[in-house]
């Protein structure tokens, strides 16, 4: 163990700990701006820098080993004033102006910039902002990128590289012109971006934001000719009631509900609702694709990151993906037929919302084959803004219920939010659909958890034990790849682009205060509660999917299921 | 990055932009394959390098150090002269693609100055008289 | 008068199959220990700048284990006023490859790299042919001189980056990737090039290094004072009548000497109005500072440093804002970007300046200036960006009346 002391506090840590970790062991905050957890050490925003042993120069906390018998001074008068100083100069590359400030910031309400000013009790501001004059980039249907408001921390350029293992940022010239680019300048939208918005949840500017639907859809609210439904995804609902003050992991599913019936949607129904149809379909398709031998492994199709992403770096297994679109689309299709036939509303007047946690679903919904299904998608942190701006807050709001038509749904449904939920969700049917009998315990642990890699074997029957996967996080989704590729032998392998599956998605609630894996865990224990609260737990049983394949669609993977509700693939490689 | 010991990228990059003036996309989508890097990380490290180019240049690149020392030696004068007879500003290249005129720092020829360069031809101690011959030349 | 001392000049020495690279062979018998205690013995310190003992970095990579080992000649010479390196690399490179071959010997590497900036494209040319007929002659390749010796050389072209000087720059530099500084340690010794144990020395440390083993320890240490030993090519440059590369005996002469005999003296003038006594990241020196003898020791006791011994005249009529901003533009330009004290400091100090021609400067903005001042000095990431405000704040310390607005007091 290494003995030292930090501001006379004597500690003792693991040798190869950093003083920012050994300061945050006795409850001392270093402040930081580049090191994020999970991310590699960039040492470059140089806030945390601390007095190492009276030296003259200062040493990165985030990138300093302990030693034993140092002693360090995290806030010693130079220390605070090299600080203040320092963030005087940050403030001023943080471009502000009439049309970029605070008030109108996309992280407005946790914004880290201002959280480190507070940490520090910075009292001056002695620079102006040079302006630069850089273009936005908004090339992306699904992430607008501001770079006047850049600091140049690199965490997008590390989130997306080491995390998500893609890496289209990269830093570009040097000096005062250095900046975060994409490919030969090309932009977002023009390269190998798969649109997941993890790059935005590290971002501690509000240089990165998704692409706003948010005028569109109150235009579409104050149209009275206009019939507006909505439909919110599983991950929503236990993170919706984070901007409201509330922790992370709060089930607001009824207060969601609530909030949005009286911002005046017309009708208000439940992604879940397709996500046990997606079983139905998709674990319909791995029961034939196994039994024929066809194509295998079958890879999961509901995360749009997952999709780009496979189009660009592996076009060689979009015959391995599951044909049925993702539940977002799903809903969008039968919206616009099996809804507006029911309830009798004119296609030209029916225009269909979501709240996603995601915003590589703005992408997807503008995907050519999915023929506008969906017009608009917001984010969860837009749908709270919305509501915010209406005047509500959710946590007051007693619990209504969906509507009925498409708002019912199983617990199998509400997990795939998260990490290998759709994968356990299809274990369940898949069961099912082949021995015609219910699993004896359908809680199947060793899919679950924060792990990157997961497997499991599930015993089917004499001949048959299925062999599934999950991978999310995208890094972990190229290494799955791998092991595929290198014979590693699966039936059926749940993707999902974001750490932790949508609960982490691109397009959730930023948490200032709690690590991402705190905040993480957190949403993934309020969506296991949710699925062990209810009576209906696999997607077979969900009342309302039987009344759809009854009245309407026939039986899963018939002609008409496959028109509405199945998809295909584009190669795009890297061009 | 480049665990590729026998393939130096900064000799690989200038010999690229020596066949071609440049470095362009598809030679940076080749270097991103050889090097199995995001090809933004292969097009961000050439950027570092003010040496390089990914568009087009002029066919002669003209270098002016106005570093200190040849700041001393009236460097500026010559750069302003430069700049008149070219019609060009730093970092500008000719709409017939003849010339891109670059004011640099160091050329480490500080005690003859002022300098300038062409293409990778060393001039010292010019007049502005010599550097507009010079540059006619090329014409 | 100041005379030169020539260890290291002397006449054009680049035909291969002429030289008998008597240092290399002297090397090679004497074996990795006594080669290391030899330039250990002439306390010869590094002359790119930074003056870390040059046989205590060969002795530390001798001690590293590892499958590998490289050396590396940092010829990435481009600090304003200096062209030292380009003198040995034209004139006397077969004693620069000589140093790089003796050390690669000396600390167990087998491959070696020289990296030149760039712009140098004689040099490069040089150099190139030199590795080609070395490789031709047998100089270089396997078995060296029948000493079971193998090692070889790659040239790499820099492409305008100074900060590549900086070694862990340099590094990731030839790795291929943006040549900013690395997070220190480990440092190269222990994991550098390709993360094998590296070396990196300065063209000038190198044919030190050459010339100490050919002719001595001895010869070399009984050059100079306690703690500057040998000589020092110095570059000359600014206003000045002879503006050239000087060989000098350290402790020899002062600077004032080195600029009236060796300099001919100020041009169009009798005092200059500062000098820089070793580059852009040393303070300026006033006429009266410029008796001090031209040592480290010497030259810190006035107040700066030696640098890399690019010694810059300032004329007396000289306007010092028109100065301070081109000092100011080369490390704005120059700065890697990573470190944000570095970047923004230097940006904002350039920007600052621009506004003040003709206009002196609060006190405010003088205290904002100080202020970023220290942030780059305390908390930048490499030495580059720590020293890159030292000769602007000395010429604010040191003409304030021309710089700083008078306080006036209201009584």
């Amino acid at each position: 163990m290494i003995k030292l002391t930090i501001d006379n506090t004597p500690v003792e840590v693991e040798k190869g700990t950093t003083l920012l970790e050994a300061a945050r062991q006795v409850h001392i905050n270093i402040p930081t701006l580049c090191y994020e957890e999970n991310l590699s050490i960039y040492g470059g925003c140089r806030l945390c820098v601390v007095e190492v042993n009276e030296r003259r120069q200062l040493m990165p906390a985030c990138a300093t080993e302990a030693e034993d018998g140092m002693e360090v001074k995290t806030h010693s008068p130079r220390v605070r004033e090299v600080r203040q100083t320092l963030f005087e100069l940050i403030i001023a590359s943080h471009d502000i102006s009439c049309e970029l400030n605070c008030l109108t910031c996309t992280r407005q309400a946790s914004c880290e910039l201002r959280n480190v000013a507070e940490d520090i009790g910075i009292n001056r501001m002695r620079l102006n902002p040079i302006y630069r004059g850089l273009d936005k980039d908004l090339s992306s249907y699904s992430v607008v990128r501001e770079p006047n408001k850049c600091i140049t921390c690199d965490r997008c350029i590390r989130k997306c590289e080491e995390v998500q293992g893609i890496g289209i940022f990269a830093n570009s010239d040097r000096g005062p012109e250095t900046t975060v680019t994409t490919f030969q300048d090309k932009g977002m939208g023009n390269v190998e971006c798969t649109n997941c918005g993890q790059c935005i949840i590290s971002c501690p500017t509000g240089a990165l934001h998704e692409v706003y639907h948010m005028d569109s859809v109150w235009d579409a609210l104050y149209n009275e000719e206009k019939h507006v439904i909505v439909q919110t995804a599983p991950a929503v609902r236990v993170a919706i009631a984070e901007p409201f003050g509330a922790e992370p992991g709060t089930v607001a599913t009824g207060q969601l509900v609530a909030a949005l019936r009286r911002l005046g949607f017309d009708g208000i129904f439940d992604t879940n609702f397709t996500a046990d149809l997606t079983i139905m379909e998709e674990g319909t398709e791995v029961v034939e694709r196994v039994s024929n031998n066809e194509h295998l492994p079958v890879l999961t199709s509901c995360s749009p990151g997952w999709i780009k992403f496979i189009e660009h770096f592996y076009p060689e297994h979009l015959k391995n993906l599951s044909t049925a679109k993702s539940p977002q689309q799903m809903f969008g299709a039968l919206a616009k037929t099996y809804y507006a036939e029911t309830m009798g509303v004119d296609l030209e007047d029916l225009v269909v919302v979501s709240i996603m946690p995601c915003t590589a679903k703005k992408f997807e919904s503008k995907r050519p084959e999915m023929a506008d299904d969906v017009d608009y998608v917001l984010t969860t942190r837009e749908a709270a803004m919305m509501i915010k701006a209406a005047g509500i807050n959710i946590c007051d709001l007693e619990p209504e219920e969906y509507d009925n038509l498409m708002g019912v749904s199983t617990g199998a449904a509400d997990i795939f939010g998260t990490s290998g939920g759709v994968m356990e969700a299809a274990l369940r049917s898949a069961y099912y659909l082949i021995t015609g009998e219910e699993l004896e315990e359908i809680d199947i642990k060793p899919v679950r958890g924060l792990e990157g890699l997961k497997k499991a074997e599930v015993p089917i029957n004499e001949d048959l034990t299925l062999k599934v996967g999950v991978a999310h996080g995208l890094s972990n989704a190229k290494k799955m790849m791998e092991m595929i590729a290198d014979g590693e032998e699966f039936h059926f392998v749940e993707f999902m682009a974001c750490p932790g599956g949508c609960i982490g998605g691109g397009g959730q609630p930023i948490s200032a205060e709690l690590t991402s894996t705190e905040t993480l865990q957190r949403r993934m224990d309020g969506i296991y509660s949710i699925d062990s609260s209810k009576k209906l737990r696999q997607s077979h049983e969900n009342p309302m999917v039987q009344k759809l394949y009854e009245e309407y669609l026939g039986k899963p993977g018939s002609h008409k299921a496959h028109k509405l509700l199945h998809t295909e693939y584009t190669p795009r490689g890297l061009s | 990055m480049l665990e590729l010991e026998n393939e130096i990228f900064l000799e690989m990059v200038h010999n690229i932009q020596e066949t071609y003036g440049y470095v362009p996309e598809r030679e940076i989508n080749q270097l991103a394959e050889k090097f199995d890097q995001p090809r933004a990380k292969i097009y961000g490290a050439i950027k570092f390098y003010s040496m390089f180019y990914t568009e087009p240049t002029g066919k002669y690149v003209i270098r002016i150090c106005d570093s200190l020392s040849c700041h001393l030696n009236d460097s500026h004068d010559l750069l302003l002269a430069v700049e008149n007879f070219l019609g060009l500003k730093n970092g500008e290249t000719s709409p017939d693609q003849l010339f891109t005129l670059e004011v640099v720092e160091c050329l480490g020829h500080c005690g003859e100055g002022p300098v300038m360069m062409v293409n990778d031809k060393m001039y010292t101690e010019l007049s502005k008289g010599r550097a507009l011959e010079i540059l006619k030349e090329c014409q | 008068m100041v005379k030169e001392r020539k260890f290291l000049k002397g006449p054009r020495l680049r035909d291969v199959s002429t030289y008998e690279f008597p240092g290399l062979k002297k090397a090679l018998s004497l074996g990795p220990d006594r080669i290391i205690q030899q330039i250990s013995d002439a306390r010869l310190l590094g002359r790119g700048g930074a003056g870390f003992p040059t046989g205590t970095k060969w002795d530390l990579a001798l001690q590293q284990q590892g499958e590998r080992k490289y050396m590396i000649c940092n010829a990435d010479e481009g600090e304003p006023g200096t062209f030292k390196d380009r003198y040995l690399l034209e004139e006397r490179p077969l004693k620069v490859l000589e140093g790089l071959m003796i050390g690669a010997y000396a600390v167990g590497a087998t491959q070696g790299y020289i990296y030149i900036r760039g712009e140098y494209s004689e040099p490069i040319k040089i150099v190139r042919e030199i590795l080609e007929d070395a490789r031709e002659e047998g100089i270089l390749g396997e078995d060296i001189f029948g000493s079971g010796f193998d090692f070889d050389i790659k040239l790499v072209r820099g492409a305008g980056a100074y900060v590549c000087g900086d070694e862990t720059s340099l590094i990731n530099s030839i790795e291929g990737k943006r040549g900013i500084s690395r997070i220190k340690p480990p440092y190269p010794i222990q994991e550098g090039l390709y993360g094998h144990p590296t070396v990196v020395n300065n063209v000038e440390s190198l044919a030190c290094a050459a010339e100490i083993i050919k002719q001595g320890a001895g010869e070399f240490a009984a050059l100079g004072t306690d703690n500057s030993r040998g000589t020092k090519l110095i570059s000359l440059s600014g206003d000045i009548n002879i503006s050239e590369v000087f060989e000098i005996e350290f402790g020899s002469c002062t600077l004032s000497e080195i600029i009236e005999n060796l300099g001919g003296g100020v041009r169009r003038g009798r005092d200059p109005k500062f000098v820089i006594p070793g580059g852009l990241s040393t303070a300026a020196l006033l006429p009266e500072e410029l008796d001090c003898t031209y040592t480290y020791e010497g030259i810190e006791s006035a107040g700066s440093s030696l640098g890399s011994g690019a010694i810059i005249v300032v004329g007396e009529s000289r306007d010092l804002v028109d100065i301070l901003l081109k000092v100011s533009r080369f490390y704005m330009d120059e700065t890697c970007g990573t470190c944000f004290p570095c970047r923004e400091g230097n940006k904002q100090i350039n920007y600052m300046l621009s506004q003040h021609r003709n206009k002196k400067f609060s006190g405010q903005e003088v205290e904002l200036i100080e202020d970023i001042g220290e942030v780059i000095a305390a908390a930048a990431r490499c030495g580059l960006g720590q020293t890159s405000l030292s000769l602007i704040n000395s010429i604010f310390n040191k003409f304030p009346e021309e710089l700083i607005e008078e306080v006036i007091h209201v009584d």
